[in-house]
């Protein structure tokens, strides 16, 4: 209890058992819900993601994002979409133009990166992590898998939301 | 003749116990915590897409016939089938509705054959360009994992067993075979 002397002499006192309860139960709640994964990430926003029993965690893998507007490669905006599909301009052959471009870089650096003769490397195995809306269908995310075959990209891990009974 | 009290009280008065040490430590503890907090856990499901590879030819000594199985996923149904690499084919096919209980079933069907054939690790999957990504990851999670209470035999060759993994696996390689140029 901590007490306080007014200046008419008496003793206020304010019972502070209470809040150290409420303090108690709610760090319990945090470090419970304290996360050990060793990326993080922030969910993008305007994306809702599905929710899947699949306990296996991020890991560092560059990102695509797909929102219901454009594709990113990392932050940088690839191409915009127009009724949940890649924009004219942008489309060769089913795949994804400028986005196959960033993906090359990523692919070259990922190589460099390794110090493995470009003539002798066979496809990546590096994987590609794709974040996406959940309304968005498949045919888009068809379209990026295709892309990042041609870059050498052939592993993919789709970002979900953990289920709670998961 | 007055015992002389002990404990919480003395002959002074009462004592009380200092807790803002105690509260400080628990202000910064739980700014720290909700800080670092994260209220919604991301997780991934592993796919891949065919690809040529440079690698060696199979060792053309071990047996080539092998059981392949392939999940259609369609905005009405969901399609099991399996079929044989090599003479006699042996196609089945069986057909599940689109729907939870459906999706269920498909599972149980891919148990089956998954109990049936241990050493079979890999299915192929083909998906309509209509299925949004939310019914996809419902029927990958129906696909890639072991629902709890589940299990399957030890595979034929022991090197195939995994150990440590945190997760058991119906699965593991789930291949989008729609992903061809």
């Amino acid at each position: 209890m901590a007490s306080v002397n007014s200046e008419a002499g008496e003793t206020l006192s304010l019972n502070i058992m209470p809040m150290l309860d409420v303090f108690s139960i709610l760090i319990l709640f945090l470090l419970m819900s304290f996360s050990t994964d060793p990326v993080s990430h922030d969910v993008t926003a305007g994306i809702e993601l599905p929710e899947s029993i699949s306990i296996r965690s991020l890991d560092e893998n560059p990102m695509i994002t797909i929102t219901k507007k454009d594709i990113r490669v990392g932050d940088l905006v690839v191409t915009g979409l127009e009724n949940g599909d890649v924009i004219d301009s942008n489309r060769t052959q089913g795949a994804i133009a400028p986005l196959f471009r960033e993906l090359e870089k990523l692919a070259e650096a990922n190589r460099v990166r390794k110090d493995q003769p470009i003539s002798q490397e066979g496809p990546q195995k590096d994987a590609l992590t794709v974040e996406m809306d959940q309304t968005l269908s498949f045919k888009l995310l068809k379209r990026v898998m295709l892309t990042a075959q041609q870059a050498d990209f052939v592993a993919f891990k789709l970002l979900v939301n953990k289920a709670n009974d998961g | 003749m007055k015992k002389k009290r002990r404990g919480a009280e003395t002959q002074a008065g009462a004592v009380e116990l200092n807790v803002m040490p105690f509260i400080d430590v628990f202000s910064l503890l739980t700014t720290f915590l909700l800080f670092s907090a994260v209220f919604i856990q991301i997780g991934v499901l592993e796919v891949q897409i065919p690809f040529l590879s440079n690698a060696k030819p199979p060792d053309f000594q071990k047996p080539e016939r092998i059981l392949e199985v392939k999940v259609d996923l369609s905005k009405d149904f969901i399609e099991v089938s399996t079929s044989w690499t090599e003479a006699p084919i042996d196609e089945k096919k069986k057909q599940f509705q689109r729907d939870k209980a459906g999706i269920a079933e498909a599972h149980r069907e891919l148990l089956s054959i998954r109990t049936a054939h241990p050493d079979l690790d890999k299915l192929t999957m083909f998906t309509e360009d209509e299925i949004t990504y939310k019914e996809l990851a419902e029927v990958l999670d129906a696909v890639k994992f072991l629902l709890p209470g589940e299990t399957l035999p030890p595979p034929k060759d022991p090197s195939a067993v995994k150990n440590g993994e945190a997760q058991p696996s119906l699965f593991p390689k789930v291949i989008m075979g729609s992903v061809m140029l």
